[in-house]
C-alpha cells in the first residue's frame, strides 16, 4: 500500500505548498491593499499641521480613519472630509495651504449653510460616498452628478460659483430672487420678460402648447436630437442652443427664436438644469419672501422686481 | 535522518495515523466530514486529464460563495433607496468589502463557467450512460439553478447595469407562450421592477436557491456513489474484463488427492484490482484540498485585481444605450435581437422564437440526451470516443454558437445594438454636461 501512496503524496504535496505559499501571499497583498488608502498621508500630514498652526490640543485628538457627515433624511453620506480634513478650519488655517487640506473658505451666506446640515456633494456635486481620490471626483460610468470644478465651469463659459448657482436653486427653486445667485436671478427675470409659461406647464401652471418643464433637470440626455447641436454632445449645450435659436436645433419645433445673448441662455439652462426630482424635506426649502426681503436693503446686488402677483417660475 | 525528521512531522501533524488497511477504511466511516468518500476510490478517477476536477472546483466556488456570501449579508440592505448606498459603503467604508463584494462576483460568475464546462466534460467522455443518467439531470438542473442564482444576485446592488439587465432578462421571459406575463408578473411582483422585485430576487438568492443547490447537491454527490465513482471506472473495468487474467498457481484436489491440471477458474477480473486503486484518504482529501486551495487562490487574485461593476443608481426613465443582460444570457439578448423582423414600421419581435423557442428547445435536447445517445458500452468514460464524433461536433458546435454569440453581445455590441468591431469609433452618448 504505501509505494502506491507515496506516488500520489509525492504528486501533490509540493502543490499543495506551493499553493499554500501563493495564498499566504495574496492574503498579505489584500492587507497591503487594505491599508494603502489614498488618504493614509493626508491624515499623517493634517494634525501636524493643526500642530504648527498652534491648534495642539485638537491635533492631540485627531483619531485616523474614514470621517463623513451623514445625514440621512436628505440622503448626504459625505466622505470627501476623510481627505479634505482642514474644511472647518478656516479660521486657523490659511487659505494657502494645497488641497487637499485646504480649508473651505467661508462667508456670510457660507455661516448659513452649515457643513453638518448639507454636507459637501449637494453644492459640490460628485460621489460622497468614495474615499478613493478617482471614485469621488471622477467617478464611473452612468454617471449623473458630476463633481463641479472649475474646469468644467470653464468649458460652459463660466465660474465655478456661477456654474454651482445651478445646485443652489434645487432648493431656492420658489425664491423669486436670492442673494448672491445672480444668474438665477436672471434666469427667473426672463422667465417672466419671454413669458415662458404661456406654452410651458411648470409645476401645474402655464400653457400646454410646450412640453412640461417641472423637471427638466431629469430628462434623458439621449432623447434629446444634437443633430443640430454643435459642440460637445451635452444637455447643457443643447439647452444653451436651443433657447438661443429653437428653430435650428429642432427643425420642427412651434417655439419662436429668443435671439438671447449667451448669457442668458446660459442662465437659464442653470435654472432648467436645477429642475428635478430632489430629495430635500420641507425645513431646507428657504421661505421665499425672507430671500426677497434679504434682496432689498443690499445696495450691491442688482434691482430686481418686487414679488408680484403674476405667475412666476418656480 | 530524514525517516526521523519525517517520523517527528507525523507525530505533529497526525493525531493519528492508521496502522492497517482496515484502520484507514474505517477513518472514511468514523469520520462526519470524510464518510461520504468510498474508503477506496480508483486511481483512474484522481486522474487530472480525466475529469479536470471541475465538480470539485464547482463545489469549491459555492463553498466561497456561501461564506462570502453570509458575510455580505451583513451589510447588505434589500430595499431600493439603502441597496445601492450599502453597495458603495461595502465598496468604499466596510474593512475588505469591497475584496468580499469582488471575491462574491467574480466567483460567481467563475461558478456559470465551470458548472457548464463540467457538463461538456460529463458530456464529451460519455458519462451519463446507465444510471449515471439520473445525475445528467440533477446536473442540468444544477446549471439552471446556478444561472438562477446568479441571474437574482445580478440584481441586489440595485445599480442601473442591474436593473437594466434584469428589465431585459424578465422581457424575454414574457414572451414565453400562454405562461410568459404570468412568469414575468411573479418574478417581478408587479408590473415592473421595484421593491417588490428587489426582495423577492432577494429571498430567492439568500435562501430559496441556495437551499435547492444544497439539496441537489447532496443527491448529486450521494448518486456518484451509487453509480460506482466517475464514469471512467467503467472503462478500466471493462479494459479488466477484457483482459486475461494469468491463472494463478493453485493445486486441484479431487476425491482422491491431488490431480494434474487446474480448477475451474476466475479467467479474467470482474472488476476493479487492488493495484487499481488508492484509499480515500490521505489521497482523495488532499488533492481534493488542493483543487479548494487553487480555486480560492484564483478568486481571490480576481479580486484583488478588477473592481466588481457597479454602475450609478437604478434610474426607470434613463436607459442606458445599449442595456445589455448578464453575459450568460446574452447570447439569449443576441438571438432575440437577431431574429427580431422589421417590415417597414411592423416588427416581428425575436424574444418568443430567440428567447423561448430555441433555448427551451437546447434545454429539451440537452436534458434527453442520454436516451438519445446511441452508441455502444465501450464509449463511457473515454474522452472523444471515435464511435462519439458526431455527438461531439454538434455539442461542441452548440457551445461555440453561444461563445460567440455571448462574445459578440459582450464586445461588439454598442449602442443602439449596432455592431462596432475593436478599433473602429463608438459614437459619444450625450451628458448632462
Amino acid at each position: 500500500m504505501g509505494d502506491k501512496n507515496e506516488s500520489f503524496e509525492a504528486k501533490d504535496f509540493g502543490w499543495l505548498v506551493a499553493m499554500s505559499v501563493l495564498f499566504f501571499a495574496l492574503v498579505v497583498v489584500g492587507f497591503w491593499f487594505e491599508f494603502s488608502t489614498d488618504w493614509g498621508s493626508y491624515q499623517q500630514e493634517f494634525p501636524q499641521l493643526l500642530g504648527h498652526y498652534g491648534k495642539v490640543e485638537d491635533a492631540r485628538e485627531f483619531r485616523p480613519g474614514i470621517k463623513q457627515i451623514w445625514i440621512p433624511k436628505i440622503g448626504v453620506t459625505d466622505r470627501c472630509i476623510t481627505c479634505h480634513l482642514g474644511y472647518e478650519w478656516s479660521s486657523v488655517l490659511p487659505a494657502t495651504i494645497a488641497e487637499p487640506l485646504k480649508p473651505h473658505p467661508m462667508n456670510d451666506w457660507l455661516a448659513k449653510h452649515e457643513f453638518s446640515r448639507f454636507g459637501c456633494t449637494p453644492c459640490h456635486g460628485g460621489d460622497g460616498s468614495a474615499t478613493t481620490l478617482a471614485g469621488a471626483h471622477e467617478g464611473g460610468r452612468g454617471w449623473e452628478d458630476p463633481m463641479l470644478s472649475r474646469a468644467l465651469a470653464k468649458q460652459y463659459g463660466l465660474t465655478m460659483s456661477e456654474m454651482m448657482q445651478m445646485r443652489c436653486n434645487f432648493c431656492h427653486r420658489h425664491d423669486v430672487a436670492t442673494p448672491g445667485m445672480d444668474e438665477i436671478n436672471l434666469a427667473k427675470q426672463l422667465v417672466i420678460k419671454k413669458k415662458c409659461m404661456i406654452c410651458h406647464v411648470v409645476e401645474g401652471r402655464g400653457g400646454a402648447t410646450g412640453p412640461e418643464l417641472t423637471y427638466e433637470g431629469d430628462r434623458n440626455p439621449e432623447l434629446l436630437n444634437f443633430a443640430h447641436v454643435h459642440g460637445e454632445r451635452t444637455m447643457f449645450n443643447w439647452n444653451v442652443q436651443h433657447l438661443t435659436q429653437a428653430s435650428v436645433v429642432s427643425p420642427n419645433t412651434q417655439m419662436p427664436d429668443f435671439n438671447m445673448t449667451p448669457e442668458e441662455s446660459r442662465a437659464l439652462t442653470l435654472m432648467l438644469l436645477s429642475w428635478r426630482r430632489l430629495p430635500y424635506p420641507p425645513e431646507y426649502i428657504p421661505d421665499p419672501e425672507m430671500a426677497a426681503a434679504a434682496m432689498q436693503p443690499s445696495p450691491t446686488s442688482p434691482p430686481t422686481p418686487a414679488p408680484s402677483a403674476t405667475p412666476v417660475a418656480r | 535522518m530524514g525517516d526521523k525528521l519525517s517520523a517527528l512531522w507525523r507525530k505533529v501533524s497526525w493525531a493519528w495515523s492508521p496502522e492497517s488497511e482496515r484502520e484507514s477504511s474505517e477513518a472514511i466511516v468514523k469520520n462526519f466530514w470524510l464518510h461520504w468518500f468510498p474508503a477506496k476510490v480508483a486511481r483512474a478517477s484522481m486522474d487530472w486529464n480525466y475529469s479536470f476536477w471541475l465538480g470539485t472546483a464547482s463545489a469549491a466556488l459555492l463553498l466561497i460563495l456561501t461564506v462570502t456570501g453570509v458575510m455580505l449579508m451583513f451589510f447588505y440592505v434589500p430595499s431600493t433607496e439603502r441597496a445601492y448606498g450599502s453597495i458603495k459603503d461595502l465598496q468604499y467604508a466596510v474593512s475588505f468589502g469591497r475584496l468580499l463584494r469582488n471575491q462574491h462576483r467574480w466567483a460567481a460568475e467563475g461558478m456559470v463557467a465551470v458548472v457548464y464546462i463540467h457538463m461538456a466534460r460529463v458530456f464529451l467522455t460519455g458519462a451519463y450512460r446507465g444510471t449515471r443518467a439520473i445525475n445528467w439531470l440533477v446536473g442540468v438542473a444544477l446549471l439552471l439553478v446556478t444561472l438562477l442564482l446568479s441571474f437574482t444576485g445580478y440584481l441586489l446592488p440595485w445599480d442601473q447595469l442591474a436593473f437594466w439587465a434584469i428589465t431585459v432578462g424578465t422581457s424575454i421571459a414574457k414572451q414565453a407562450p400562454v405562461l410568459g406575463p404570468t412568469i414575468q408578473f411573479i418574478l417581478l411582483g408587479g408590473h415592473e421592477i421595484g421593491q417588490q422585485t428587489l426582495l423577492r430576487f432577494y429571498v430567492l438568492h439568500v435562501f430559496f436557491l441556495p437551499v435547492f443547490v444544497l439539496v441537489l447537491f447532496a443527491y448529486h454527490m450521494w448518486r456518484i456513489r451509487k453509480d460506482g465513482g466517475l464514469a471512467v471506472i467503467e472503462r478500466v473495468r471493462n479494459d479488466r474484463v477484457m483482459a486475461p487474467k494469468a491463472a494463478s498457481k493453485t493445486k486441484s484436489y479431487s476425491l482422491f488427492g491431488i490431480t494434474p491440471g487446474t480448477s475451474v477458474q476466475v479467467m479474467s477480473s470482474t472488476g476493479l484490482e487492488e493495484s487499481d486503486q488508492v484509499f480515500s484518504s490521505p489521497d482523495l482529501s488532499r488533492r481534493m484540498m488542493l483543487v479548494f486551495l487553487v480555486v480560492f487562490n484564483i478568486t481571490l487574485l480576481a479580486a484583488l485585481l478588477f473592481n466588481a461593476p457597479l454602475e450609478g443608481l437604478a434610474n426607470p426613465s434613463v436607459t442606458p444605450n445599449p442595456a445589455k443582460a448578464p453575459w450568460y444570457f446574452v447570447w439569449l439578448q443576441e438571438l432575440v435581437a437577431s431574429t427580431t423582423v422589421r417590415l417597414g414600421d411592423f416588427t416581428v419581435s425575436g424574444a418568443l422564437l430567440g428567447g423561448i423557442l430555441l433555448p427551451g428547445f437546447l434545454l429539451g435536447v440537452l436534458t434527453l440526451w442520454p436516451w438519445l445517445d446511441g452508441s455502444s458500452f465501450r464509449t463511457e468514460g473515454r474522452w472523444l470516443a471515435p464511435e462519439r464524433r458526431r455527438q461531439n461536433l454538434t455539442f461542441a458546435i452548440a457551445t461555440l454558437a453561444i461563445i460567440v454569440l455571448i462574445l459578440v453581445g459582450v464586445y461588439l455590441r454598442g449602442p443602439y445594438w449596432r455592431i462596432y468591431w475593436p478599433g473602429q469609433p463608438r459614437p459619444e452618448m450625450p451628458r448632462l454636461y
